[in-house]
Order: C-alpha cells, then sequence, then structure tokens
C-alpha cells in the first residue's frame, strides 16, 4: 500500500507527496499535461524538442544542470504521446534546490537562439540515431499513418519529418511554452525521504508565486472506426524479414485495458508466453517475438512484433500468429495460465513500486487519469479479469477489419 | 509572497555515506554466502556467481552458451516446465555471461523463497543441455548477432575491444559467422562441469532478509559435495594489437560511431578512485567536458560518453559515441584537444566543486535500496575488496586536487597509446 498525501495550490498545481524513509533520497517530478498530440500536424516534434530546450536556461538560471550536480542530484525527462515528464532525485538535504530550479523553468524560460539551435542538431542527431542508423528502426515510422489516419497519433513523438524541427522559430516556441506550461496544466509528485510539512512549505514558496495562464483548449479528432484491413510491404536491406502487426483498442480509461494487458501478457509475457513457446521454440518461425499494448490516454494499439527466421514466408508467419491469438478461445489449460501472468503482474508491481522514481511517475500519471489511488488498485484490477472477459475481448479487438500489418521485407541474398 | 528573491537556496554538503556491511557466512560446504538487508518491501534478489566468464572458454561462445543453455532443460524439468514454473511463481530470472563472471540473478517475493531455491539448484546444477535446444538457439542467437552486426555501435565495440585487447584474448576477439556451428552438448556438459562447481561460486542474497534465510540455503546449497579437482583454465594476458586506428566501412549509414581508449587499471590501483574522477570530468556525467563541448555546444551528437571499467586480468577506458558523418573528424578533434587540456591546464574549483558533489550524489544512489547494494557489493568483492574500497573512493573525490588530475591525465591518457575505432561510412 502506498500512502500519500495531495493538495493542490491556488494557481492550480497538483501535489502529491508520498513519504518513504528508507531512502536518503527524494524523487521530484513534474509532469507537463501536454505531448506530441497536441502538436499542429505542420510543425511536429515540437513537444519533445521543447524538453531539450527545458535544460537550456530558465529566466534567472543561466543553466540547469549544473546547480542541480552541485549538490548531488540527477535529472532526466521523456515526451511521448501525452504527456512531458520531467524527474530527478536529490539527497534529501539539498531538496530546496530541486524546488528552485523546476519552479524557475515552469515560471519562463530564458528562449536562447543558442539554445533552440543546438538543440534541433541534438534532436536530428537523435533522430538518426534512433529511427535511420538502427536496422528496422524506421518500422515504427511507417506504421503509426497506417493505423490512424486522422488522429495525431499518426506522427511519432520525435516528428514525422525533421525540416519540421528544422523551421521552428524561437516565436514558436514562446508560444508554445505559454499554451502548454503552467502550474495550472502540471502535476508535481514528491517521494522518499520527505515530510509532508516541508513539502507543503516548500511548494508554497516556490510555486505558490507562479501565476496560472490561459492554456491552449485540447481539441483533438477522433479517429474513425477502422473498417478494413490494411497491408503495407516494404523491402529493405536488412538481415531478417519482419512483421508487424496492431490492433486498435480502447482508451487508457477503457473498462478492457487490464484485460488487454492480460492478453499481451498471455502471448508474450515472459519465456512461457505462448507466441514464444510456440512460434519460436516450437514451430521455429521466429527469432523473437513480442506484444503488448500502448498506455496511451486516447485510443491506443496492441502491437505483435517479431522477426522471422531464415526462409520463412511471411504469409505463413502471419498465418501462425493469428492461429496463437485464436488458442486464446479454447478453454483448456489456460486458467493456470492466467494464474500465472497474475502472479507475474503483481510481482512485478511490487518490484516496480520499490523505486521512489516510479511511485513519483506514477502517482503523477494517475493524477493526470484522475485518481493517484490507482496506483494502490491496479493488482486488483488485474486479478479481476476473467475467462469471459478474455475470450470477449479477443473476439472484439483482433479481427481483420481492425488490423494494419506491416511485412519488412529483407532484400538480402544469403 | 510575490516578492521571492529567486536566488540559489544553501549548498549542504553530503552527508557522509553509510554503507551497510554485508552479513559473511559459509555454507556447510564452504560455499561463501553474502547477506544485506535493506528495504521495505518483502522482495529478494539472489545471484549465483560463478567464476565461468569468457575469460574461461577455449572457443568462442562457450560461456554464453553454456550460460543460456541452463535454463533449457535439467534432469527433472524440461525448458518449458521450468520457464512456466518460474513464471507461475512471478519470479525474474535474469541469466549473463560476462568478461570474467557469469551466472544467474533472480528477483522474487519472499513468499516464494522455496521454490526459487529448489528451481535454482535444478538450473545450474542438473543441466541437461538437450541437443535440439542447443540447435535452436544457436540459429535464433545467429540471427540476433546478425542484426546486432548492423549496428554502428556494435561494430564500432567488438573492433574496439578486439584492438586493446587482442584478436586471440577471449577479451578481445570477434565473433564470426561459423563461431555458432562449433558449439555442442559434450562441450557445453565439460565447461559446466568445470567452471559452475560449489567452490568456483559465491551467492548474494538481499532484501528482507528473514532468520531463517541462510538456513535455507544451507539446506538447499550446503550438501552439494566439493570437487577439488584444479579447475583453473590457463589464462593469457591480453596484449593489445599494434594498428591503432580502424575505420570499418559501413555504407548507408548516416552516423559514424567512434570509440577512443586504450587498456588501463582496473580497481585494485591505487590511482584507480582518482582516475575514476578524471574520467567523470572528461565524459564520466552530463555535465562533463565531453557533454557540453560535443552535444551542448556544437550539437554533433545525441550523447558523448566516457567510461572506466575493471576486469579481473586488466581494465580499459573508452570514449564512446554517434556522431553525424560530417562531424565525425572534428569531434575526434575535439576529444583528443579536451584530453590536451586536461593534461596541461588545473581544472577550476567551481569543476571541481560539481564533479565532487555529483559524485557524491551518485554514491548515495549506489547504496539506495537492496539491488543497488547487492550490485556495488559485488563489483567491489570481485576484486578482493570491501566497503574500504568505496570509503577511500569517497575520500579521494572530496580530496583529490586539480594537480593530481594533471598527473592522472598525463599517466592514463597518453594520446599516443589510444586506440580508435571509427564505423561508418566515409
Amino acid at each position: 500500500m502506498i500512502n500519500y498525501k495531495r493538495f493542490l495550490l491556488e494557481n492550480g498545481l497538483k501535489v502529491l507527496v508520498h513519504e518513504d524513509k528508507s531512502t536518503p533520497l527524494i524523487a521530484m517530478n513534474i509532469l507537463y499535461d501536454v505531448g506530441s498530440r497536441d502538436e499542429d500536424p505542420s510543425m511536429t516534434g515540437l513537444a519533445h524538442l521543447f524538453e531539450h530546450l527545458m535544460f537550456g536556461g530558465s529566466v534567472n538560471i543561466p543553466d540547469f544542470d549544473t546547480p542541480l550536480q552541485l549538490v548531488g542530484g540527477e535529472n532526466n525527462a521523456f515526451t511521448n504521446n501525452d504527456i512531458t515528464n520531467y524527474y530527478l532525485t536529490i539527497p534529501s538535504e539539498n531538496i530546496e534546490t530541486g524546488f528552485w530550479l523546476e519552479s524557475d523553468r515552469m515560471l519562463e524560460l530564458d528562449f536562447s537562439q543558442k539554445n533552440l539551435d543546438t538543440q534541433k542538431s541534438v534532436v536530428t542527431e537523435e533522430f538518426n540515431q534512433r529511427y535511420l542508423n538502427q536496422p528496422y528502426g524506421d518500422a515504427l515510422l511507417k506504421l503509426r499513418p497506417l493505423a490512424y489516419k486522422v488522429h495525431p497519433y499518426r506522427w511519432p513523438t520525435i516528428g514525422m519529418d525533421m525540416a519540421h524541427i528544422r523551421n521552428t522559430n524561437i516565436d514558436q516556441i514562446k508560444k508554445f511554452f505559454f499554451s502548454h506550461y503552467a502550474p495550472n496544466n502540471a502535476i508535481l509528485a514528491l517521494t522518499g525521504n520527505i515530510d509532508y510539512d516541508l513539502a507543503y512549505k516548500l511548494t508554497q514558496k516556490w510555486f505558490g508565486p507562479i501565476d496560472n495562464r490561459p492554456m491552449k483548449v485540447r481539441n483533438l479528432p477522433e479517429e474513425p472506426d477502422q473498417t478494413e484491413e490494411r497491408i503495407l510491404t516494404i523491402e529493405n536491406e536488412v538481415p531478417s524479414t519482419a512483421l508487424y502487426k496492431v490492433w486498435h483498442i480502447g482508451a487508457r480509461k477503457s473498462h478492457d485495458f487490464y484485460t488487454l494487458d492480460l492478453i499481451t501478457d498471455l502471448l508474450a509475457g515472459g519465456e512461457s508466453g505462448r507466441l514464444h513457446t510456440k512460434l519460436v521454440r516450437e514451430k521455429k518461425l521466429f527469432s523473437e517475438i513480442n506484444a503488448y499494448i500502448t498506455a496511451d490516454i486516447d485510443p491506443g494499439l496492441i502491437f505483435i512484433q517479431g522477426k522471422l527466421m531464415k526462409g520463412v514466408d511471411i504469409q505463413n508467419a502471419n498465418n501462425s500468429v493469428n492461429d496463437v491469438i485464436n488458442s486464446l478461445l479454447n478453454y483448456n489449460g489456460i486458467h493456470e495460465e492466467i494464474e500465472k501472468v497474475k502472479n507475474k503482474f503483481e510481482s512485478s508491481t511490487v518490484f516496480s513500486n520499490t523505486s521512489i522514481l516510479n511511485k513519483a511517475a506514477n502517482l503523477s500519471f494517475f493524477e493526470l487519469l484522475g485518481d493517484p489511488g490507482l496506483i494502490n488498485d491496479e493488482v486488483q484490477s488485474y486479478r479481476s479479469v476473467t475467462y469471459e472477459m478474455i475470450t470477449e475481448a479477443v473476439k472484439r479487438y483482433f479481427t481483420s477489419s481492425n488490423c494494419s500489418t506491416l511485412n519488412y521485407i529483407s532484400t538480402r541474398k544469403e | 509572497m510575490n516578492n521571492l528573491q529567486r536566488i540559489q537556496p544553501p549548498v549542504y554538503p553530503a552527508e557522509k555515506v553509510i554503507i551497510p556491511k554485508a552479513k559473511s557466512i559459509r555454507l556447510n560446504n564452504g560455499i561463501p554466502l553474502y547477506l544485506i538487508e535493506a528495504g521495505t518491501e518483502d522482495i529478494m534478489r539472489l545471484e549465483f556467481t560463478f567464476r565461468a566468464g569468457q575469460v574461461k572458454e577455449n572457443i568462442p561462445l562457450l560461456s554464453s552458451t553454456c550460460n543460456m543453455m541452463l535454463s533449457e532443460g535439467s534432469q527433472n524439468f524440461s525448458s518449458e516446465e521450468l520457464n512456466r514454473s518460474l513464471d507461475f511463481y512471478g519470479v525474474f530470472l535474469n541469466q549473463s555471461a560476462e568478461k570474467d563472471s557469469a551466472g544467474i540473478v533472480l528477483y522474487f517475493l519472499n513468499k516464494h523463497i522455496e521454490k526459487v531455491l529448489e528451481f535454482s539448484h535444478e538450473i545450474l546444477f542438473r543441466p541437461v543441455f538437450p541437443e535440439a535446444e542447443l540447435n535452436a538457439l544457436m540459429k535464433k542467437r545467429l540471427r540476433w548477432y546478425m542484426v546486432n552486426r548492423e549496428k554502428v555501435q556494435n561494430l564500432a565495440m567488438d573492433n574496439f575491444f578486439e584492438s586493446i585487447f587482442g584478436r586471440h584474448h577471449p577479451y578481445g576477439y570477434q565473433i564470426h559467422e561459423h563461431d555458432f556451428e562449433k558449439i555442442t552438448p559434450g562441450v557445453l556438459s565439460d565447461f559446466h562441469s568445470k567452471f559452475y562447481t560449489p567452490e568456483n561460486m559465491a551467492i548474494i542474497i538481499s532484501g528482507k532478509i528473514h532468520s531463517q534465510t541462510a538456513d535455507l540455503l544451507n539446506s538447499h546449497y550446503g550438501h552439494i559435495v566439493l570437487k577439488s579437482l584444479n579447475n583453473e583454465a590457463f589464462v593469457n594476458l591480453p596484449a593489445s594489437e599494434k594498428l591503432k586506428k580502424i575505420h570499418v566501412e559501413k555504407s548507408g549509414t548516416v552516423q559514424t560511431a567512434i570509440r577512443i581508449g586504450s587498456m588501463t587499471i582496473n580497481k585494485r590501483h591505487n590511482d584507480y578512485p582518482g582516475l575514476k574522477v578524471l574520467d567523470s570530468i572528461l565524459g564520466g556525467y552530463f555535465g562533463s567536458r565531453l557533454m557540453k563541448n560535443i552535444r551542448e555546444e556544437k550539437g554533433y551528437t545525441y550523447g558523448i560518453s566516457s567510461s572506466l571499467s575493471s576486469l579481473d586480468l586488466t581494465g580499459y577506458k573508452v570514449i564512446s559515441t554517434e556522431v553525424g558523418q560530417k562531424y565525425c573528424q572534428k569531434t575526434i578533434e575535439e576529444i583528443y584537444r579536451e584530453i590536451r587540456l586536461l593534461q596541461s591546464v588545473p581544472v577550476k574549483k567551481e569543476e571541481m566543486d560539481v564533479v565532487r558533489n555529483y559524485m557524491s550524489g551518485e554514491m548515495v544512489r549506489m547504496f539506495d535500496g537492496p539491488f543497488a547494494l547487492a550490485e556495488s557489493f559485488k563489483s567491489a568483492w570481485e576484486f578482493g575488496l570491501d566497503n574500504n574500497y568505496y570509503y577511500s573512493l569517497a575520500e579521494k573525490i572530496k580530496t583529490v586536487t586539480p594537480d593530481e588530475i594533471i598527473e592522472l591525465a598525463k599517466t592514463y591518457y597518453k594520446i599516443d597509446d589510444l586506440y580508435e575505432i571509427t564505423v561508418g561510412s566515409e
């Protein structure tokens, strides 16, 4: 059980505090309710570029990292489709430095042209490193626009075209900041060796004086139901052919999220998952195969992706994946497997919540979903999934008209 | 409230690191067991480590394959039964074979400890290395290998190790496609019987230790008979290749991977703590000189770092980055320029303060919680060292002088001694 207290500042900042005196450290997590889904289609990648800019100096502090390192702190951040999340850990005696740093960059950045130019280049190299210079690195760049036709999830967080990043100017950056970064669009979580009273006092002192700001109203186009199967085949100089399949699912808060999570664990959780057992070990069609669901706030996807063994026909591989999915409808032996993945989920939740950073990030994200108490309910939600719920979800979601397939064909001669 | 002066709060010195001591006992047959009590949850991390790393192998892939095959079937269970059972009890099993050691680590909820001990015993001491599983594994591994060799960073690291440790040494040789055909059940069981033995192992357990934890381990592992054989393989010392600059052409790439470094001292050497500080200044953290110069000032790369690693027979340091192709030569020049600066210009007090405090904070993180504690314990213990190694590191972080840094840079970063590997398209 993770105990926490919450309070709300007058300027709209939501705050959660969880005391854990077993560590000498404090984790500080700030979630901003802005992600790549909030971008203009002609200016994608801005939310992530902005994350980089947040380390380039704020109105009263020329450099974010050095003062933090000076008090033994460490920090990082990530951006995804939905959120931008900043986190740091710091020895508890110096936590006030964390408040000073984080509140100043919420107040205002210094918007330096030099920093913008450098970070455009860094992000371009990040794009090259992750997407262009890796075998299969571009697969998700192809798959997203196949699955999503309208919703902003159709582009990746880093941006759909590096020209968007190159063309960004300082005025657009300022506008983005003042329409997305504000106390009333943020959640602060503090976990570890901190008292609630101190957390309250320091939050009031450093974040209290920041005025709330009018935020851009989120009005995203809804992805229409997919009505027929989509298949894209591309050829490339890679060592093996790979298969990627996705199916649309509901939003993060929809009632069958945990059912679908459990289904992907039956398929691919651990060495004993069905896809691995049947297709890697028994039939030897794949060298590796994985399945997972995105935890996107808006309607997301189930992913299955695998690399084929040499000489395996892609159609055969594809049919075999569908056979394994359909095997979940067979009653035989599945109850023990359901119990197995529930035990594993419980275990992995306990392990995940030993980290103050994970606890801070989870509390923030669940607060964004509307209820931080979900952090303590997850295991029960997952445990309450029944065989009937599983079969119903398999029948509903794993249909061919709901599926997009990317055949990534190796042109290499062996 | 609105007239808050947004000035830096006072900086408090890091509190002295206090490292919980591992309790050391021996099982009935002499196997060393280390218990580290930490954490609030009823969970455990249990590690079995053997002197069975690559350095002990006489053919490539032997150590890693033997380790991976441990869970592919035992006298009493098939691979499927082993995997299913571990998953059923919510156990996370990590198998790994490194340059010196190999073994398994299990993470689990305390209530399942008996099952974990039963299955780990099967995995470690009763594997049968079935041929069908072996063939399937080697075919899979060949596919993974072929994908990995497409990545410039892997090609660069493989070539770097070959250059600094030599093409004939297990620390250094590269893997080739034909190596995947040479491993047989026979060579695996031979390697296993020589190196996965009670006299060659240690057990490290951390988490919520209970009064009966040691007894349970003794009842599962304390009766295995020692063989008292002389199993020490004859080990050559690594010897670097002569050629110091290598470019591997990889067409169609947009970034070039760079590795610059060489063999160096390991943590048994008195200069090592000081060298750790020097390494941090150069490229060991986000505020390091390389990161500031190559990424934050010039934008040539998404990341650049340097690191210092200890091996049983030696150590090595390496600077690693992937940069846009057109920035490759400029980056290499800047790397050497930064090294020369460290050899000639004293580091200013402000920068020394930042690195001292950053590293002191890192030391707090290294001993925070049962998993970090176990890993830190092991990485000193493997070298015959104990917590005093960390206390002297902490002391050195506080006291090393700018002049010492210059001397260390001159002694250990001689530019003529460095190997330079680039992989990309020219």
